[in-house]
């Protein structure tokens, strides 16, 4: 018994039931309880993913060649990007901290926009299998989106220690602005999908609804 | 089935997923206890005596938490006698300084603006529910502190620092500081905030006050 079936949807922030008006456009109304708007479905779901997760991809690219900060030191200027950030701690044995930025900044954000290609590509070509999967995969994004700030706060936080005159300084580099981009981005591409577009596709054969 | 329609026509215990669009149907909402969707697993509502005094107790723990953590600071860097502080504050000011505008405002609404205005607004809904007054602007409250959820990010700034503790050890000497240790509780009482949190018993009591005001 699916609540759309019934003219019916749910306030995403206090989560009374509400019956929608019968036209096919425009179906909203202000929640009675709250006065957040109450959609059948997030409006434009699909398209405002796609261009927010085309957007991170692009932003992507110069966050991971770009340096993100730059340590001024009286024998010269050394950039480090995220990869080199990584490979440096490989290399001096902080294998723990190596694992923390390179979840945090690579494994993290690159998961989020798979899922959610893949979300978004089941969802338009009406793939009903695995939903509870597909659920599952959504929360975890969710779920994972925030972490990838770490790196940031790391350049944040580098540039606030480190800053001695014309001895040793640390800039943040054009990468950090990208970086921050991408994070954020991909947490709104995860708040504008809804889920309950996976759910909405029928099963061309068998009862399951 | 037409029992479960009449049901759905008067809105009552009926739950609706907002993940999945299931309506469940719930037999005593009022019974304790936690209820979960029944296409998707989803949870749906969760009853738990002690909300309102859990929240406020939390939300002033947290309170006075935050205002330690901002005024000391959680790092000193010292390398060739010359030492440097990091608080809260610093991490984003010096980003103004170097005009790096848009990481310097990230930083500073992510680890001191949401947390610090998620925090008071916890208390000036719970207080007053302590001592048994519904404010007026509750709705608001609840809506502000559902849409602000995501943005909260003091947990992650956590493991910022403990990267960056490893990452200086390198260069010079790292002293933590007094308020690392407000931090990491402050880290734990939010969470617990979260986990505590549920804000279905108050929109239901927004529901009374606005119904007994229509009798009357």
């Amino acid at each position: 018994m699916r609540a759309l079936e019934y003219g019916y949807s749910v306030c995403s922030v206090c989560h009374q039931l509400v019956k929608l008006p019968e036209e096919k456009n425009g179906r909203y109304l202000p929640c009675p309880r709250c006065g957040e708007e109450v959609h059948a479905r997030k409006p434009n779901s699909i398209q405002y993913t796609w261009a927010l997760v085309i957007a991170s991809i692009i932003f992507y690219i110069p966050a991971n060649l770009l340096p993100m900060m730059h340590v001024v030191t009286f024998a010269g200027t050394q950039s480090d990007t995220i990869l080199s950030g990584v490979l440096y701690f490989l290399e001096t044995g902080s294998y723990l901290i190596a694992a923390v930025i390179f979840i945090a900044s690579i494994v993290v954000p690159i998961t989020k926009l798979l899922i959610l290609i893949y979300l978004l590509i089941s969802v338009q070509r009406k793939d009903p299998r695995s939903k509870p999967m597909k659920q599952r995969l959504y929360a975890l994004t969710e779920l994972i989106g925030k972490w990838s700030m770490v790196d940031v706060y790391v350049v944040a936080l580098m540039i606030a220690l480190v800053h001695f005159g014309s001895m040793t300084e640390i800039q943040a580099g054009e990468g950090a602005n990208y970086f921050l981009l991408v994070v954020i981005i991909t947490m709104i591409a995860a708040m504008q999908f809804d889920p309950r577009l996976i759910w909405d596709i029928k099963e061309d054969h068998g009862t399951q609804r | 089935m037409m029992k479960k329609l009449k049901e759905l026509e008067r809105g009552e215990h009926l739950v609706c997923c907002h993940e999945c669009d299931e309506l469940s149907y719930i037999s005593d909402p009022e019974k304790s206890g936690r209820f979960e969707c029944s296409n998707c697993g989803h949870l749906l509502l969760r009853h738990r005596t002690g909300l309102v005094e859990r929240m406020y107790a939390l939300g002033v723990a947290a309170l006075v938490l935050l205002l330690l953590t901002n005024y000391f600071p959680f790092l000193s860097f010292h390398v060739a006698g010359s030492t440097s502080h990091a608080t809260f504050f610093t991490s984003a000011v010096y980003l103004f300084e170097e005009k790096q505008f848009l990481l310097a405002i990230a930083v500073l609404m992510t680890t001191i603006v949401v947390p610090l205005m998620r925090v008071i607004l916890t208390l000036a809904l719970f207080a007053p529910l302590y001592h048994g007054y519904l404010p007026r602007y509750a709705p608001f409250v609840l809506r502000a502190l559902h849409h602000s959820l995501p943005w909260g990010m003091i947990d992650v700034f956590l493991v910022g620092v403990f990267v960056s503790m490893v990452k200086l050890v390198k260069m010079g000497t790292v002293i933590p500081g007094i308020s690392l240790w407000s931090f990491m509780a402050l880290v734990f009482v939010i969470a617990a905030m979260q986990v505590v949190y549920n804000p279905h018993p108050i929109w239901e009591r927004i529901d009374e006050v606005r119904r007994k005001e229509v009798a009357v």
